[in-house]
């Protein structure tokens, strides 16, 4: 194995994303000053539907991991932890949680609206119940049940998650005096299509040797898909992600020199410990595939705008069935040309760790993909060792080396 | 009063009357919580059969940090797989939700995950879950000849409303500072109605009498937590000068505090039975559930409230905050009691139990 670290680098299009992040808070604030409503949203909430109502939305999750990646997490986890929030649950509720408690001081401006459908976890209720008793600020809880084969996103699955949302529509208009138009809609539905759209034929790219694109872009390029989809925006972030990325390949440049491994990575990242991602590419070895990257895009149809929301609820990644899932994984390692695949085991994200024994003994024993699992957590520093992980890291690409 | 011996046989070991529902060629459904109609099963001539926690260690298929409960539930059906001839597991909260993702990779006989809507309150989720119960009868129907329709469905309603009044009855005679059975044999009568055939538990409990007793100067505590199956807990709490009045357990009073009212067809009344009933900690709103301890202290005169939390049980570790906040500003002191497994640290939670009972002066 070289002793030599590979060159690595990261988009010109990524480093924009800070100023994105930035204005979007900055806006909200601007938002909470005009009188105008503001929705805090857990992700996979139907963003596009709510910039169409005026309805302003906030991620308390995206709020943690911006904070884990800054730094600036601990005080709030502390704070919900005082509070008495367990330190065993979900680090971005904690973050929320104690952002909640400790007077709203900060990025996020205090919600006019709590909206969440249950999806990719449960979770979802229960800190939106607390934020609920905290605040006494209305209430939306929204249900997208698990998706158990395809003809759930046509059936009365699909039609429960669509009159939810007509439900929403009308619980809004009430409580803020707003009139819903579909026309705007049906644009806001466009402008995210076409986000999603080019955001996952940059995915693909990366199915080119070398890799054009890795994790640290991917974790970071995915932001304007979490609450700006249907924003002008959001689809020129994606337009010259697009054209970067695609030059790249053209001039057959990755983001590292000398590719040796080509990685799979499943989970979160680890939002307090992204050089993580630096320290696998100096050691020749990119992530080409992630699928909490992919979850993000889902093509919409503008001819039936809720009812391809509804889908796009319903279709997120951790909400389909095992099988669909291992079968999404299985086209992406074939397509995608992976060598190995790096499994998170996030403490705090029992939705999605909990199968993921099951899920690394069939990528093994049937389809012979070998595969690193370590055990943190996305966004609470204090349940990570570097040190051991960095090591366990050392002797997995070591034996990928030998193979 | 004495616990007829088939109940406190089958609390000690249930898994015991899993050979003899084989030998008498009963086919039985195992199920993981009280969402899970029991009625749609009884009605296809078939037997459930809750999976509790009892026999078995966690999993090595789930990573340490997700429930040790439902982990140890994983365990037990892949253990006991053969007695069974099929699986119901609701979807209430993530571990559980994901128990059936592994299921599915591990085990052959039919599985089926019924998806009980987190909304409980909005009317287009009774809808659904109507629609889901109906999804459900036709797995039955489909995978075990099981004869399912209006007629069967009402008997079961009525054994099955029979067998929740007898038990609410039983619950009642502690009311009101009244001390007249206590909590282990209680909770052994609700484990043996999840476990036992319904009739004969019925016939059974119809036959008890109760004392007159008092309390003799325990202290009377209310509680809180999801499912409880090791009575050795119960037993600790009655050992340390405690008495427990009363719970909000899914195998204490959730079970059995709400009927189905028979004056809609059968899957629409279950719907509503099961869908509307005192929330699960997973479920919502989470206002009825704070309503409902705050009934259930004030209705028992409990003076304290017990939370027993699982390690790593979200929805409850959630809950607790909600519950001492709401709790305190009525004066009644609470605590949380944590655990991995109740069998080896009983100890650490009698003592836990102890010192909360001496703060209250009991």
């Amino acid at each position: 194995m070289s002793l030599q670290k590979e060159r690595s680098s990261v988009l010109q299009t990524t480093r924009k994303i800070n100023e994105l992040i930035m204005g979007h808070f900055s806006r909200a604030w601007d938002v909470k000053t005009q009188s105008k409503p503001i929705a805090w949203i857990t992700v996979f909430t139907p963003v596009e539907l709510l910039y169409a109502l005026d309805v302003y939305p906030i991620s308390p999750e995206h709020f943690g991991a911006m904070c884990s990646a800054r730094g600036l997490v601990l005080d709030y986890l502390e704070q919900a932890e005082m509070g008495g929030y367990s330190e065993n649950l979900c680090s971005y509720s904690r973050c929320g949680l104690g952002y909640t408690i400790s007077g709203m001081n900060g990025l996020m401006p205090p919600p006019d609206i709590l909206i969440t459908f249950r999806n990719s976890c449960d979770v979802y209720v229960k800190w939106w119940q607390s934020l609920h008793a905290h605040l006494g600020t209305p209430l939306f809880l929204g249900e997208a049940p698990y998706v158990l084969t395809g003809a759930d996103l046509g059936n009365y699955v699909l039609d429960y998650v669509v009159k939810q949302l007509e439900q929403l529509i009308k619980v809004i208009e009430e409580k803020f005096g707003l009139k819903f138009d579909m026309e705007k809609l049906v644009q806001t539905v466009k402008l995210s299509d076409k986000s999603s759209d080019l955001w996952l034929e940059t995915l693909k790219l990366r199915r080119s040797k070398p890799c054009p694109l890795g994790g640290r872009d991917s974790a970071s390029d995915i932001f304007p898909l979490v609450v700006m989809q249907g924003t002008d925006e959001s689809v020129k972030f994606y337009e010259a992600l697009f054209k970067e990325v695609k030059e790249k390949v053209d001039k057959k440049e990755g983001v590292i020199e000398n590719e040796r491994f080509r990685l799979l990575f499943d989970g979160i990242w680890l939002w307090h410990a992204l050089d993580l991602i630096k320290y696998f590419e100096d050691k020749g070895a990119v992530f080409v595939y992630e699928p909490y990257s992919e979850a993000w895009a889902y093509r919409l149809d503008a001819s039936k705008p809720l009812e391809s929301i509804a889908r796009k609820i319903l279709a997120m990644g951790l909400n389909l069935d095992i099988d669909l899932r291992i079968e999404s994984f299985l086209d992406s390692i074939k397509e995608f040309q992976v060598d190995a695949a790096v499994l998170f085991s996030n403490r705090s994200c029992k939705s999605w760790s909990a199968p993921q024994l099951v899920t690394a003994d069939i990528l093994s024993k049937e389809f012979n993909i070998p595969y690193l699992l370590f055990e943190a957590d996305m966004a609470d520093p204090r349940q990570y060792s570097e040190a051991q992980i960095k090591n366990r890291i050392d002797a997995f690409l070591e034996v990928l080396g030998e193979a | 009063m004495t616990i007829p011996s088939d109940i406190s046989d089958v609390c000690e070991n249930p898994a015991a009357i899993l050979s003899q529902y084989r030998d008498s060629g009963v086919k039985v459904i195992g199920y993981t919580c009280s969402y899970v109609p029991e009625e749609l099963i009884i009605s296809g001539s078939l037997q459930p059969y809750r999976i509790s926690n009892i026999g078995a260690d966690v999993s090595a298929l789930t990573p340490s940090f997700v429930c040790p409960f439902a982990s140890t539930v994983l365990e037990n059906i892949l253990r006991l797989e053969d007695f069974f001839s099929g699986f119901v597991v609701a979807h209430t909260c993530d571990p559980m939700w994901r128990l059936y993702d592994i299921l599915k990779k591990r085990i052959s006989k039919p599985l089926f995950l019924l998806r009980v809507p987190h909304n409980t309150d909005n009317e287009l989720s009774l809808d659904f879950f109507k629609a889901e119960l109906t999804r459900f009868k036709e797995f039955l129907e489909k995978n075990f000849e099981a004869n399912i329709n209006e007629t069967t469905l009402s008997n079961s309603v009525e054994l099955c409303n029979e067998n929740r009044n007898l038990l609410k009855r039983i619950y009642m005679l502690n009311s009101g500072g009244k001390y007249r059975i206590n909590a282990f044999d209680r909770f052994q009568l609700v484990l043996a109605s999840m476990w036992m055939p319904k009739q004969k538990c019925n016939e059974q409990m119809n036959a008890l009498s109760f004392n007159n007793g008092e309390t003799d100067g325990k202290l009377r505590l209310h509680v809180n937590g999801t499912a409880i199956y090791d009575l050795n807990l119960i037993k600790a709490m009655e050992e340390s000068g405690g008495f427990v009045a009363s719970d909000d357990l899914c195998t204490g009073s959730r079970y059995f505090w709400n009927n189905v009212e028979r004056s809609q067809e059968s899957i629409s009344a279950l719907a509503s039975r099961y869908l509307i009933r005192t929330p699960c900690p997973s479920h919502g709103p989470l206002e009825k559930r704070l309503e409902y301890i705050d009934f259930m202290v004030r209705e028992f005169k409990a003076r304290g409230v017990i939370t027993f939390a699982e390690r790593f049980c979200d929805p409850i570790l959630y809950d607790s905050v909600h519950i001492k906040s709401m709790l305190a500003k009525s004066g009644v002191p609470t605590v949380v009691i944590d655990y991995e497994n109740s069998a080896q640290e009983i100890g650490r939670i009698k003592t836990r139990v102890e010192a909360f009972i001496e703060s209250l002066g009991g």
